[in-house]
């Protein structure tokens, strides 16, 4: 896990206020939504807006590709880094 | 109207058993509140995570009087609801914050009794109310209703949260953050196996010039549970209530 993956895993925790969960539960390629952590709809809008907080990034709530950046920790920490270089 | 408490379960910070509710109720003191809340460790953390310390003193002092596979009828009563909450959005809204999505879709009055509902499996009724400082007898008639309908048990919760600072000039009616779950049950006549400890309340008007306890109408009923007193009277404005112990 690299840092800003750990710093997301964190953020996620924080959100969502998820007692008991560390960053080391929350591993790159585990599936945020559904079955694996098991985050729902609303958890999604309330990361996103931590992420465009923490980040000062922008997320296109009708992007097609949201969904896509939502699935993992791994992919989240890409869609940063892409906006930040960006 | 009469009734039967068949259980009851109350909670403030520091005050979790019944020796520590005794010791309070033989001298009342206004307990520190700071942000102590129950742990609620019952349910997984990812049920936990969207309880708010209100809904977390409701889950926990109404938890075990509803059994696993029972349904009952909830009537939650709170005057001042979640003002944390409401002060924390008020605040981004003049800050020209983003509203948190999570905390805006709790910000009504009924949502912890929809968490209830939700983590309990509950599929009844569930009432929220809000009322004056004489919300707690509010919930009992609104108790009285659900069991002279048919109900063979309800469930009261009287919940209050200490208010942040800046209500203070408006808010003087919570001490200390505090939550008290009844069981309620009707009276057969002619049944003295019937459990619990009877109670009558009645109304009558007063002249609107008395004062009002010193405590919280709920919390005075919890000391007059533990010391035996058998007559409250809870005056507000021009309602007098008079509770009875049922010997």
């Amino acid at each position: 896990m690299n840092a800003l993956q750990q710093e997301i895993a964190q953020l996620i925790i924080d959100t969502l206020n998820l007692e008991d969960v560390t960053v080391e539960d929350i591993p790159p390629t585990l599936p945020l939504f559904g079955e694996g952590l098991g985050l729902d709809s609303v958890d999604a809008l309330e990361l996103a807006l931590a992420l465009q907080k923490r980040y000062d990034i922008r997320i296109a709530s009708d992007s097609k590709d949201a969904r896509q950046h939502f699935t993992t920790v791994a992919n989240l920490a890409a869609f940063v880094q892409a906006q930040r270089n960006a | 109207m009469e009734f039967r408490i068949e259980q009851w379960r109350a909670w403030a910070p520091g005050l979790d058993s019944d020796e520590a509710w005794q010791a309070w109720a033989r001298e009342p003191v206004s307990v520190e509140d700071g942000d102590a809340q129950p742990s609620c460790d019952f349910l997984p953390a990812m049920q936990r995570r969207r309880l708010s310390r209100l809904a977390r003193m409701t889950m926990h002092v109404a938890w075990p009087l509803c059994g696993d596979d029972e349904q009952l009828p909830l009537v939650f009563a709170s005057r001042h609801g979640e003002t944390p909450r409401t002060f924390a959005l008020l605040s981004d809204v003049a800050d020209e914050q983003p509203l948190s999505p999570t905390q805006f879709g709790l910000s009504v009055h009924n949502a912890i009794a929809g968490q209830w509902s939700i983590l309990r499996g509950q599929r009844g009724e569930s009432t929220s109310i809000a009322g004056e400082a004489d919300t707690f007898e509010h919930a009992m008639v609104e108790a009285a209703t659900l069991l002279a309908d048919g109900a063979r048990s309800v469930l009261v919760v009287m919940a209050e949260e200490r208010p942040p600072a800046a209500y203070d000039e408006w808010i003087d009616d919570v001490p200390f953050s505090y939550a008290l779950a009844l069981r309620v049950g009707g009276i057969d006549t002619g049944n003295d196996a019937q459990a619990g400890v009877r109670w009558q309340l009645r109304l009558e008007s007063g002249r609107g010039d008395s004062a009002t306890a010193t405590w919280p109408h709920a919390l005075d009923w919890i000391r007059a549970q533990h010391t035996q007193g058998d007559t409250l009277v809870h005056t507000w404005k021009t309602r007098r209530w008079i509770w009875q112990r049922i010997p």
